[in-house]
């Protein structure tokens, strides 16, 4: 099975690295005083990639398995043995290893997962049927010996740890003590049988009828870096972390039904007991998630690009849209074109799609060479659905997959790169495209082709970020963002801070600072600087004051025009010296017009402002945007008509656009008319609904 | 179908029935209007925005509007424009979901007089002539106060059908009939079936109350109880050609919301487009009063074609009192 490898040589990255320490010794050196500190840290970071070899894999391969599991699709349950090939790439010394456990976050109401969940969304789920649940039970932990040398039982000492909150309760993280210390370089083999009950779907994972996704479903080791082992607890606001390896993988499912997985399926065996086993195996990838159910639709196409290797697209699709699957192909060959064009090609030669269950909750997420999608059995063609989900996920296999950022602290890495990208796509390549809403219960769609989708506004999910802008800052690690506000803080303010930057930079300074960053963290865990540096190197400019303020700090942005007035050059005075030159008139040929901008929020950001008058002529000035307030003043042959401020939409994080303009005239009359009109037609049918009872 | 054309036919001879109830519709949505008029107009202020917005739809603004707007304002969504409202007024009132703060106290209010004006409305259509402006609100006084004892006994059987029945049917036996199914389609068939189910048993109901109120002012009846059993037995003696009634009635209904998905205005820009548009809205808001208004007139036909020969209205012809001046005059002596 064949990974190619990146086309350009080692020596590039190398050469990018120098040229942005050179570039960050000189803006050191240049940079006011104030600025110095942070530039400085920027700087100064290591960097976190390890070192590879000029040739052999393009990942570490640190964290290999060869897992063998058994599905009860009648129990649910999952019975797996694995052989864990760990090896520690990391600069410490370690005497224990630490499993992710994902599955007990859905044990009971106490996991920290569930916790979480219920502070976000009220105790809805306390109301789950026993069924529901679900649980991972590791039943055996073997150290393996060389050669013929025994194995050497390490259950009994294996315990639950919980790193993050200390609740006694969970039981998402195993800690398992070693007999002899593990010292860089060295490798250690575990073989790990558990079993496992598949939830009625919480959240990404689970079982409804006889349709199947298993995701964070094996003993998965944690991260072991320089400064220790990163294997958070599983928190109701983060995804997932790990290192990455090879996966060869044997599931055993009732026989007939389709199996999707990550990877390539290189065999199928008859077990002639009513079962069958179906080997997947994939190679640099840090996850494995599989499905299977017997209904679903296996459906083959293919991308094809000029520069790019063929990809070979399976989509898994539920029968019930078996008229919806040209719009998943499209959409995931528009992620690999543009993601390819505009960022790095893609890695692997295959992407399998899959088109969840109702009600599966599995939809929209990602794999690495497998993806969610989602889509209703009603979806007009002119809206977002599905292509909006396939994008996204399918763009998660370059933001997550072959960059594979910490999840846990830094999910916006992905996230919010991935939403920034998924919105330049949609807009590229599905407008016009419209908003809709859906009734009777959610399942009838109307498509409101008044209202088009706007990236701006739809694709950045600039709603949210207005609402929980002030709730955390982003460079609080992820999981103790507070419940319920990760999605804007993650997803939208990203989206919008770097849709801000590709209009105050341009999109090429961007998009090759963001094609740097994939090239030089490919198969890596890059941190937050990490892209920092990448976008200020390609930008030629010192951007901390930027990313002080969107990464490192809750700033919120608003400016606004506060006075706008126009009025005959005002004449009156003495005008000559020693009383001379007294004049008690206005100058009606020349008109002086005042603009007063005004910074309502607490970010700093430079901006135009742009004054019009009535014989045509504009002005346009800038401002640092530092200060509280800037006057601009005019003395011209016609009246000031307009003035706006930023005039161009370049601060996207801006939380208040109405008041960004205005106009001498006020014309908020003939709109207030005509919405009222508009919505007083819906009161009345609303009264005349009701009034069905009389 | 005979009733129903006659029904048609009487209330094509009451135009002022239909305006009267034109103009009580649009007076109650007449202040919730101003109000959100002011909170539009007050955020947009000198705004650019508001060029854009009176232009067509300026979603930028919109957008930012909603995450503000606090009280009546937060109505003020995209499910208003064109037909989208109609179909999120009739799925909120399948699904039992009804208005909340301002919306509902106006609602209360438009219900309030409905009630006044029903026992008016009623006799109109069933005398079948002109009737001064001074009888016809005499007759709403007098059927007023009955009007509001039956009510208490429809909103006891609606409280029964929406706070119980309705839960049941969609949350615990939807609930049950969903709960491992991982097909959308045949969720959504059982969600049509329930629907189906409670419109089997909201519609008589409200067939019976509709009898009742007919029952009560061609007879003038007293009691309600009276009236409501009255109205059971008639639907219950001629289930088929009352149903077969409503049915025309309610695809009557339909017709109009279906001229209206098609004729529905798009958010046309400021100037005579505006008004237009909102002329053509509320024709769509006539022509609903309209089939209101011929339900009752065609189960009023029916009704007197059933228990009385036509034009017969069982209470004694009225006799209004004279004016002040008419009976001083009468007593000098």
């Amino acid at each position: 099975m064949a990974i190619r490898r990146p086309a350009a040589s080692h020596i590039a990255p190398i050469l990018v690295i120098l040229a942005a320490l050179g570039l960050g010794g000189w803006l050191v050196i240049h940079a006011p005083a104030a600025d110095r500190l942070s530039v400085a840290l920027v700087a100064a970071q290591p960097s976190t990639k390890p070192t590879g070899s000029a040739s052999g894999p393009p990942s570490p391969r640190n964290a290999n398995y060869s897992i063998d599991v058994r599905l009860d699709a009648g129990r649910r349950t999952l019975t797996g043995r694995e052989v864990l090939t760990w090896r520690n790439i990391s600069s410490s010394t370690t005497t224990e290893l630490q499993f992710h456990l994902y599955y007990n976050a859905w044990k009971n109401t106490r996991s920290t997962w569930m916790r979480e969940r219920l502070l976000a969304r009220g105790p809805e789920l306390n109301d789950q049927p026993k069924d529901a649940w679900g649980w991972i039970e590791v039943t055996a932990i073997r150290l393996l010996g060389a050669g013929d040398a025994p194995a050497i039982d390490l259950t009994e000492q294996a315990q639950y740890i919980s790193p993050d909150d200390g609740n006694p309760d969970d039981q998402t993280v195993l800690a398992v003590p070693l007999p002899q210390p593990v010292v860089p370089g060295d490798t250690v083999n575990l073989e790990i049988e558990w079993t496992s009950r598949i939830p009625q779907p919480f959240s990404r994972t689970g079982a409804i009828d006889e349709y199947f996704f298993i995701a964070q479903w094996f003993p998965k080791i944690g991260v072991l870096e320089d400064t220790g082992w990163n294997c958070h607890q599983f928190h109701e606001a983060t995804e997932f972390y790990a290192d990455y390896g090879v996966y060869d993988a044997r599931i055993t499912v009732p026989s007939g039904w389709t199996v999707g997985a990550t990877g390539v399926e290189r065999d199928i065996r008859d077990n002639g007991d009513g079962t069958a086993t179906h080997q997947y195996y994939q190679e640099d990838v840090h996850d494995f998630a599989w499905t299977t159910s017997p209904d679903l639709l296996n459906l083959r196409e293919a991308f094809t690009h000029p520069e790019f290797p063929d990809v070979a697209i399976r989509l898994l699709l539920q029968p019930e849209h078996a008229t919806q699957s040209a719009r998943y192909f499209d959409a995931t060959r528009s992620a690999l074109k543009y993601y390819g064009e505009w960022f790095g090609v893609y890695p692997y030669d295959h992407i399998t799609i899959v088109d969840p269950a109702w009600q599966s909750r599995s939809g929209g997420m990602e794999y690495p060479t497998l993806f969610t999608g989602g889509t209703r059995w009603l979806a007009p063609d002119d809206v977002s659905t599905p292509e909006g989900v396939t994008v996204h996920e399918a763009g998660h296999q370059f933001w997550y997959g072959v960059v594979g950022n910490n999840e846990f602290e830094h999910a916006w890495l992905d996230e919010g790169l991935n939403t920034f990208a998924t919105a330049r796509v949609l807009a590229e390549s599905f407008e016009p495209r419209f908003r809709s809403v859906r009734f009777f219960g959610g399942f009838v769609p109307w498509v409101l082709r008044d209202v088009p989708w706007s990236r701006t506004v739809d694709g950045n999910r600039v709603t949210g970020y207005r609402r929980d802008a002030r709730q955390d800052q982003q460079s609080t690690p992820t999981f103790r963002y507070w419940p319920g506000t990760d999605a804007s803080i993650t997803y939208a303010k990203t989206a919008l801070w770097l849709h801000t930057l590709e209009r105050h930079l341009g999109w090429s300074t961007l998009k090759r600072g963001m094609a740097a960053f994939y090239d030089q963290w490919r198969f890596a865990h890059p941190k937050p600087n990490d892209f920092f540096r990448m976008i200020s190197a390609a930008s030629e400019q010192d951007l901390s004051w930027f990313f002080d303020q969107v990464h490192g700090d809750a700033s919120t942005f608003d400016y606004g025009i506060d006075q706008l007035t126009s009025r005959p050059l005002s004449r009156r005075g003495f005008f000559g010296s020693a009383g001379a030159g007294f004049s008690d008139g206005f100058d009606d040929q020349t008109f002086e017009t005042t603009v007063v901008v005004r910074r309502y929020g607490d970010g700093t950001f430079p901006v135009d402002v742009l004054t019009e008058f009535e014989d045509g002529s504009t002005r346009r000035e800038q401002w640092d945007g530092v200060g509280q307030w800037k006057e601009f003043r005019y003395e011209h042959d016609a009246k000031g008509t307009r003035a706006v401020v930023d005039p161009d939409r370049v601060l996207l994080l801006d939380t208040n656009v109405t008041n960004n303009g205005q106009t001498l005239t006020p014309m908020a009359g003939r709109a207030a008319i005509k919405w009222t009109l508009t919505w007083m037609v819906w009161l009345q049918d609303v009264l005349l609904t009701y009034g069905f009872f009389l | 179908m005979h009733a129903l054309l006659d029904g048609i036919r009487r209330v094509g001879r009451a135009p002022t029935l239909v305006l009267g109830v034109y103009v009580i519709t649009l007076l109650t949505t007449a202040p919730l209007g101003i109000i959100l008029h002011e909170a539009i107009a007050t955020d947009l202020s000198g705004s650019v925005a508001a060029e854009t917005a009176a232009a067509g739809v300026n979603w930028e603004w919109w957008e930012e509007f909603q995450s503000r707007a606090t009280g009546v304002a937060r109505t003020f969504s995209p499910r208003i424009l064109g037909f989208a409202a109609v179909l999120h007024n009739q799925s909120s009132f399948v699904d039992n979901q009804f208005p909340r703060g301002e919306v509902m106290l106006s609602l209360v209010a438009y219900l309030g007089f409905w009630m006044f004006l029903v026992g008016g409305i009623i006799d109109r259509l069933a005398r079948q002539r002109r009737v001064a402006s001074a009888g016809f609100f005499a007759t709403c006084g007098t059927f007023f106060f009955r009007f509001c004892r039956l009510g208490v006994l429809a909103g006891a059987a609606y409280w029964i059908m929406f706070g119980t029945i309705h839960p049941w049917l969609f949350e615990d036996l939807y609930g049950l009939a969903t709960e491992n199914l991982a097909v959308e389609r045949t969720a959504f068939l059982i969600r049509l079936a329930l629907y189906a189910t409670f419109a089997l048993l909201l519609l008589p109901i409200n067939m019976v109350f509709d009898y009742a109120k007919i029952r009560a002012v061609v007879e003038d009846r007293r009691s309600m109880v009276g009236a409501v059993l009255a109205a059971i037995r008639f639907v219950r003696r001629r289930s088929q050609a009352t149903l077969g009634l409503y049915a025309l009635n309610a695809g009557l209904f339909l017709a109009v919301l279906a001229a209206y998905a098609l004729l529905a205005p798009s958010p046309a820009s400021g100037g005579s487009s505006m008004w237009v548009g909102f002329a053509v809205g509320q024709a769509y808001v006539a022509a609903r009063l309209s089939t209101k208004l011929v339900f009752y007139a065609s189960q009023t036909a029916y009704f007197q074609s059933q228990l009385a020969h036509a034009d017969y209205v069982a209470t004694p012809a009225a006799v209004w009192p004279d004016s002040p001046a008419t009976e001083a005059v009468g007593t000098i002596s």
